[in-house]
C-alpha cells in the first residue's frame, strides 16, 4: 500500500490539489479509504489521468467521460473474459454447437 | 530502432515546436494503451512515438538528435505501468462499471442470470439495477370459463402458484399481465411481469364470433311451419325462444344481449335455426307429402338456375 506523500512522490506530475479533486470526484478511489492508502492500481489510474490531461490535451471536464467509457470497457471485457473462461470448459460437443450458433448470430442472413 | 524520429511522428525536419507536440497529440489519442485496451500493436506504436516525442518534443534534446549527438534510442524511459494492466484484475473490480449492460441483459437469458449472480455476489463497484425477467405462461380456459370470467391457479414450472382473475369475455390468444409476477429485479430494478397466454377450449355446442354467441338448433317440421316455443341453451342457462310460423333453416333469431358481456355492451346470441325430418319417414308423411307435392309445387332452386 502506498500512502498520499508515497504516491505523490511517484508520479512527478502530480499535485496533492489535483489528486484530492480526483478523489473528491470518483475518478480515484482509494483502495484503503480510511487510511487513505492506494495500490499500485490506483497509481496508474493517476497516471492514466495525467497522461488525458497533460500529454493527449483532453480538457478537465472531459475526464470523467473518457474514464466512464474505460471503466465500461473494462466492465465488458471482464464478463467477456468469464462468459469464455466458462465456454472452455464446456464438453467439445457443446463447444462446437455454440460456435455454430454464434456464426449463425452474426450472419442471420446466411441460416 | 533505426526509424527517423521525424517520421515516426510524420511532421518535417524544419517543422516547429508547436506542430511536433500537436502531431504528437493526435497519435497519441489514437495510441494511447488506455484508449486500446488489449490491443498489443497500438501500445507498440504508442512507445515508438513517446520516445520520438521525448528527444523531438525537447528543445535542448532535440538540437543533440539533430547534430547526430544521440541516436534514436538515446532516452530510455522508465516503463509506465499502464492503468489497463490492472484494470482486468481484482484490483480494478472497484473501477470497473456495469452501467452498459441493462439493453444485453434484457434479451438474453443467460446474460440475466449472469449478471443476477453478480448482483447478489459484489457490493462493490457501482451499482446495478435491472428489471426483473417477464416470464410468459399459457393457460388452457374452459370455453364457459371464458365468457363468465373465473379465478384459477396456476402451477409454476418451479412448484410456486399464481392466483389468475380470468375477466369475462377473454379470447382465445389474448395475454394478461400481471404486474410484478414475474422474475425479481436486481438492485433497484423493478420485478418484471407475469404475462399469460390464454386458450380457450372450443365448446361442442357454442362457438364464438366477436361478442356474440353462436348456436345451432334444429327444429322440427311441425315447430318450422306452424311455429312453437322451444328450449334453447345459452351461456348464462336455458331460456324459452318463440320460433316464428314458417321458420327456416338457415334463419337467425337473434337473442339481444345473451352474448358475452364485454365492456362497451353485451354481445348477443345467435340462433340457427335448421329443420330436420324425423329420422324415420313414416307412411302417413310419404303420403301426405305425394299428395301435396302434385297439388303445390314449389321451386327453391330457382335463383340457382337464374344465377349459374
Amino acid at each position: 500500500m502506498l500512502s498520499e506523500r508515497d504516491l505523490l512522490s511517484r508520479v512527478q506530475r502530480l499535485t496533492v490539489t489535483r489528486l484530492r479533486v480526483w478523489v473528491s470526484q470518483g475518478l480515484i478511489k482509494p483502495a484503503d479509504a480510511a487510511a487513505q492508502s492506494y495500490s499500485e492500481a490506483d497509481l496508474a489510474r493517476a497516471t492514466l489521468i495525467c497522461d488525458l490531461e497533460d500529454d493527449l490535451g483532453f480538457a478537465e471536464e472531459d475526464v470523467p467521460v473518457l474514464l466512464n467509457l474505460i471503466d465500461q470497457i473494462h466492465g465488458l471485457r471482464a464478463e467477456l473474459k468469464v462468459l469464455l473462461t466458462a465456454l472452455e470448459e464446456l464438453p467439445p460437443d457443446l463447444r462446437a454447437t455454440v460456435r455454430l450458433q454464434i456464426t449463425r448470430s452474426r450472419d442471420p442472413g446466411t441460416r | 530502432m533505426a526509424d527517423d524520429l521525424y517520421s515516426v511522428l510524420g511532421v518535417a525536419k524544419t517543422a516547429k515546436a508547436d506542430d511536433i507536440a500537436k502531431a504528437y497529440r493526435k497519435l497519441a489519442k489514437k495510441l494511447h494503451p488506455d484508449l486500446n485496451p488489449g490491443d498489443k500493436a497500438a501500445e507498440e506504436k504508442f512507445k515508438k512515438i513517446t520516445a520520438a516525442y521525448d528527444i523531438l518534443g525537447d528543445e535542448d534534446k532535440r538540437g543533440r538528435y539533430d547534430r547526430g549527438e544521440i541516436d534514436a534510442s538515446g532516452q530510455e524511459t522508465p516503463q509506465q505501468r499502464y492503468y489497463r494492466e490492472y484494470a482486468g484484475g481484482a484490483e480494478g473490480a472497484r473501477y470497473r462499471s456495469s452501467a452498459g449492460f441493462e439493453d444485453i441483459g434484457a434479451f438474453s437469458d443467460l446474460f440475466g442470470d449472469m449478471f443476477a449472480e453478480r448482483g447478489g455476489m459484489r457490493g462493490g463497484g457501482r451499482r446495478f439495477s435491472m428489471r426483473g425477467q417477464d416470464a410468459q405462461y399459457r393457460l388452457d380456459v374452459e370455453f364457459l370459463d371464458a365468457v363468465n370470467g373465473t379465478k384459477t391457479r396456476l402451477t409454476l414450472p418451479d412448484g410456486g402458484t399464481l392466483d389468475v382473475t380470468i375477466p369475462p369475455g377473454v379470447s382465445d390468444g389474448q395475454v394478461l399481465r400481471l404486474k410484478g409476477k414475474g422474475g425479481p429485479g436486481l438492485g433497484e430494478g423493478r420485478p418484471g411481469d407475469a404475462l399469460i397466454e390464454i386458450r380457450v377450449r372450443p365448446h361442442s355446442v357454442f362457438t364464438r364470433e366477436g361478442n356474440d354467441i353462436v348456436v345451432e338448433v334444429p327444429i322440427t317440421i311441425d315447430e318450422a311451419v306452424l311455429g312453437s316455443k322451444v328450449e334453447v341453451p345459452t351461456i348464462g342457462g336455458r331460456v324459452s325462444v318463440t320460433v316464428p310460423p314458417g321458420a327456416n333453416t338457415g334463419q337467425t333469431l337473434r337473442l339481444k344481449g345473451r352474448g358475452v358481456k364485454a365492456k362497451g355492451g353485451a354481445g348477443d346470441q345467435l340462433v340457427k335455426l335448421s329443420v330436420m325430418l324425423p329420422e324415420q319417414i313414416d307412411e302417413d308423411l310419404k303420403s301426405f307429402a305425394e299428395k301435396w307435392r302434385s297439388s303445390h309445387p314449389y321451386d327453391p332452386r330457382r335463383k340457382l338456375k337464374e344465377q349459374a
